[in-house]
């Protein structure tokens, strides 16, 4: 005790006695959470005799269904993404900086998107663009056609705007924080000078929007790595998405180990993703 | 843990007359504080006396809000002992204190009526209810709030929450009311005004020992009985409010404490004669200020303030020095100007002026009393 | 104030409405249309029931409705006070563990929820730890992935949450459990009553998890919805959606009326 330079001055009110405290919702969220997962990555390695085995994880690694499955998980995350991105910003920065009466409660409105049930738009979608629904309807009747010409909503196109409409919310919320603390005087001062709205939005508020699309980004890629519902409600034989898989794997065909050895991959994908959205937002202050 | 005399005795202490009377010391016996590595109190050694006021005075990140908050119990001191009264409270949590504690914005609980929070701390120590409603009674009125009770905080003006603040600290009978800046947040004309009430309040509450950290001067100068100044997580200077005025031991208090005139001059002849006058020599002229121990030849700062200089010279003003007027500014009650006397810019605060004002450039002298000047020695740091 | 001429700006408002109407409205109008729907073959519905709605009313609606707000009720409960707990108790840790910790409390909201309920599965099928074919495993399933979103809601609170009120009620007198009750809580309150609100919602449309463990007899409103469209009926999926969406935004404003009061 002698030293006063090296000793930490710690808040006298944070001191020892409560450090268990932690336990209790620690010790639950490990058993119904950490255990089960742990258990996943223990049968993704374990034959039916108990013995550490890689030969199931490798065959399933290089099987067709699986890579499938992994690339459209990939290519709809990702072009999804960037749709979400474009809507959010297009919509963003309209909500923000070309306000109309009402403005308000339709970013509200868009908000409560977040909390409403993702097949909800697929669902509408197939009202919409199904084989059977208003445009198809509308088009065939219009030009007296045989078959429906609209199909795109049972590829994985039909897959990535449902996922579009349902979490550009999430690169919007972020981004309408962001633009509220632009300077609006230094957006008048430059179009008082005679810049173009182009050159503003480039110049001026890109740059500070830059942070919430990384955050709002690498959320979406991750949310929509996860995506179950949407796919499900599709339906398309042609798309398969690695939670797809675990769901048919497991609950249509029993085949356990599949499905487990499909889940250590899908976690370990959403997981990295999950850092990088941790990484971004926590650099980048969000 | 087992309930400290004190606790009980506070909330049991019918008798609001009894804090006129009764307050504590609070004594710092080589309190150092760190984060990590980084000290941000060095060794403090300090005493406050029951009933008095101390302002800790310093320019912000100095170490002032450590020095309260370490009173208070939400740091731990790295080394040394606190006392408050005859408990040392160093290893007691800060609800075990006895204190009031006020901080800069307020920190009212918004979701409680004005008497609710008032009530808080007695309720806190289980207090029976005829004891607390007749204490925020009391400490409402003490504040003039008493119109107030079944208000929300946010329906107040800052003034008015701060007045609160106060009550709920006093409601309690602290043993000593801890301000961390407690006018900071408020516009410059109510804060004058609460700092008046708040030295009402010491008048009403003699024996409330009150530790008023600040980084305002005035409000230092007015309520404090003694202040310390902190610099760089140190006491720079320790003393009776006027003491330190008129005679502060080194340049930073000088400076710090009101505004101050610093002439660097060589010592003449040593302290001497009942009031202690040295002589010194500025130049050519020899000028006569209050001394402490120092020799000739030794080198030192002659402090005048701007008030003390005058334009006119009379049997009183026997000291004088020449500059030359560089700038004037008019400001109605006052007139500020500038001279420069032998490369130091001398600051002059006038009430009444000379018919004529010798014109910018040209040579003036300047007049003061001996009494009012002081050598203060230049600071020895880097 | 970005765009100054009359013109630029109907563009684009016009701009806005055609994105904002063919991505958000469209798909609300025409779900309610469509609960609502008689036959719809064209463009339009031929005509307009409420046929649907007594359908699904005398089919499996309120038993569903009734699962999904029990399950929803129980689990946002249960992860409220988990995650209420878990927040402050990591503020008593020191900093490296509880940002480890605090990472750790996030992750299961990375997590497939697909795979949350393949590991339930996996986990508590066999005694003493049997819970598949129970309706706990549906309440754990969705604690679980709705766990971090309060312990995240109320994090963000006590971050917010300024420490000179809890310091000014310790000076007072207050020990930590009054503090916590009389203090620190009532001012947590809109956060609470948001993340609780939250985690309700997503309980509500939570699909993946609950597919895989649900036992029969416990069919929540998103597993309904599914096995009607499923089965081609579309429109009685339609009214089920629109009674899982209405019952969803009552309780969320609900809430937040709630809050506004507490915040008042
Ligand atoms: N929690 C903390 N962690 C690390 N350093 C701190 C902390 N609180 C205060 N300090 C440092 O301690 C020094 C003194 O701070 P403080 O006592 O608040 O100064 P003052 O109240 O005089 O402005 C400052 O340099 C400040 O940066
Ligand atoms: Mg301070």
């Amino acid at each position: 005790m002698a030293d006063a330079a090296v000793l930490p001055a710690t808040p006298a009110a944070r001191r020892a006695p409560g450090r268990f405290w932690i336990v209790p919702p620690a010790a639950l969220l490990a058993l119904l959470f950490f255990y089960p997962l742990a258990l996943i990555v223990q049968q993704a390695f374990l034959d039916d005799s108990g013995m550490a085995n890689v030969a199931e994880f490798v065959r399933v690694l290089h099987a067709r269904f699986f890579l499938n499955a992994l690339i459209n998980t990939i290519t709809i995350s990702v072009a999804a993404t960037a749709g979400c991105l474009i809507v959010g910003l297009v919509l963003g920065l309209i909500l923000a900086f070309v306000p109309f009466p009402g403005s308000g409660v339709i970013a509200r409105l868009i908000d409560t998107f977040i909390a409403l049930p993702t097949f909800l738009v697929t669902l509408a979608f197939t009202f919409i663009y199904g084989s059977a629904g208003m445009l198809n309807a509308g088009l065939m009747e219009v030009f007296s056609l045989q078959a429906p010409p609209v199909d795109f909503l049972y590829s994985t196109w039909g897959v990535v705007l449902a996922e579009v409409t349902v979490y550009s919310p999430f690169v919007l919320r972020p981004l309408l924080a962001a633009f509220s603390l632009v300077d609006r005087g230094q957006i008048e001062a430059a179009s008082v000078l005679g810049a173009r709205p182009f050159r503003i939005v480039r110049q001026v508020i890109l740059p500070a929007a830059v942070p919430a699309l990384i955050a709002g980004g690498s959320l979406c890629l991750l949310l929509t790595v996860n995506e179950f519902g949407i796919v499900l409600f599709i339906g398309a034989k042609g798309v398969i998405t690695l939670p797809l898989l675990i769901y048919s794997k497991a609950i249509q065909e029993s085949a356990y180990q599949v499905a487990c050895i499909i889940a250590v991959i899908n976690i370990a994908l959403s997981l990295g993703l999950f850092g990088l959205y941790r990484f971004a937002a926590g650099r980048l202050g969000v | 843990m087992s309930v400290p005399a004190f606790t009980g005795s506070n909330v049991m202490d019918v008798d609001a007359a009894k804090i006129r009377g009764a307050g504590s010391n609070v004594h710092f016996d080589k309190v150092s504080v760190a984060y990590g590595a980084h000290v941000v109190l060095h060794p403090l050694t300090l005493d406050i006396a029951p009933g008095e006021i101390l302002a800790m005075i310093g320019p912000s990140g100095s170490g002032k809000t450590t020095a309260l908050r370490a009173v208070a119990g939400f740091v731990r001191p790295a080394s040394g002992r606190i006392r408050i009264g005859a408990t040392d409270v160093t290893d007691l949590p800060p609800y075990e204190r006895g204190l009031g504690m006020v901080v800069q914005n307020y920190a009212l609980f918004p979701h409680m009526r004005v008497e609710d929070n008032v009530a808080f701390g007695l309720r806190a120590q289980g207090a029976d209810k005829a004891l607390i409603g007749e204490r925020v009674k009391d400490s409402l009125a003490t504040v003039g709030m008493s119109g107030f009770s079944k208000r929300y905080p946010r329906e107040l003006s800052g003034g008015q929450q701060q007045r609160v603040a106060i009550a709920r600290a006093l409601a309690v009978r602290p043993r000593v009311l801890l301000l961390d800046e407690p006018l900071s947040a408020l516009d410059a004309q109510i804060r004058r005004n609460m700092v008046e009430e708040i030295a009402k309040l010491h008048r009403d509450l003699p024996g409330l020992t009150i530790l008023y950290v600040t980084h305002d001067q005035t409000e230092a100068l007015t309520l404090a009985d003694k202040i310390a100044i902190m610099r760089d997580g140190r006491v720079s200077s320790h003393g009776p409010t006027t003491e330190l005025y008129r005679r502060p031991p080194n340049r930073f208090t000088a400076e710090f404490l009101g505004r101050a005139n610093l002439l660097p001059v060589t010592v003449a002849e040593g302290a001497a004669g009942p009031k202690g006058l040295a002589k010194a020599k500025l130049g050519d002229a020899v000028l006569a200020g209050a001394g402490r121990s120092e020799k000739p030849g030794d080198r030192t700062l002659l402090c005048i303030r701007p008030q003390h200089l005058s334009l006119t010279g009379d049997e009183e003003h026997t000291n004088r020095i020449v500059g030359t007027l560089k700038e004037v500014h008019w400001q109605g009650e006052l007139t500020h100007l500038v001279l420069d006397v032998d490369g130091t810019p001398v600051r002059v605060s006038a009430t009444r002026l000379p018919v004529s004002l010798p014109e910018r450039g040209s040579a003036m002298p300047l007049f003061f009393t001996p009494g009012d000047t002081s050598l203060v020695p230049e600071d020895v740091r880097g | 104030m970005l765009v100054w001429s009359r013109s630029g700006r109907m563009l684009i408002w016009a701009a806005f409405a055609l994105v904002f109407g063919v991505l958000f409205l469209a798909p609300l109008a025409v779900i309610l249309l469509s609960s609502l729907a008689d036959q719809w073959n064209g463009v339009l519905p031929s005509g307009l029931t409420f046929e649907h709605y007594t359908d699904v009313a005398q089919g499996a609606a309120w038993k569903a409705v009734k699962a999904s707000l029990i399950t929803g009720f129980l689990a946002s409960a249960l992860a409220l006070v988990s995650g209420t707990w878990a927040a402050l108790a990591l503020r008593i840790q020191d900093a490296t563990l509880a940002r480890v910790l605090g990472v750790l409390f996030f992750i299961p909201s990375a997590v497939p929820s697909v795979s949350v309920g393949l590991g339930l599965l996996v986990a508590f099928s066999h005694p003493p730890l049997l819970l598949n074919g129970t309706i706990a495993i549906v309440m754990v399933a969705h604690f679980v992935l709705i766990s971090a979103f309060t312990f995240g809601n109320v994090s963000a609170g006590l971050a917010r949450l300024s420490p000179d009120f809890e310091q000014v009620a310790s000076s007072l007198g207050a020990r930590p459990a009054y503090r916590l009750w009389h203090v620190t809580l009532p001012l947590l309150a809109p956060y609470l009553v948001a993340a609780f609100g939250l985690s309700f919602a997503l309980s509500m449309g939570e699909l993946g998890a609950t597919v895989m463990v649900y036992p029969p007899g416990w069919v929540t409103l998103p597993v309904s919805i599914f096995s009607l469209t499923d089965r081609g009926d579309v429109f009685a999926g339609a009214a089920l959606t629109i009674i899982l969406v209405a019952a969803t935004l009552v309780l969320l404003l609900g809430l937040e009326r709630l809050a506004g009061r507490q915040t008042r």
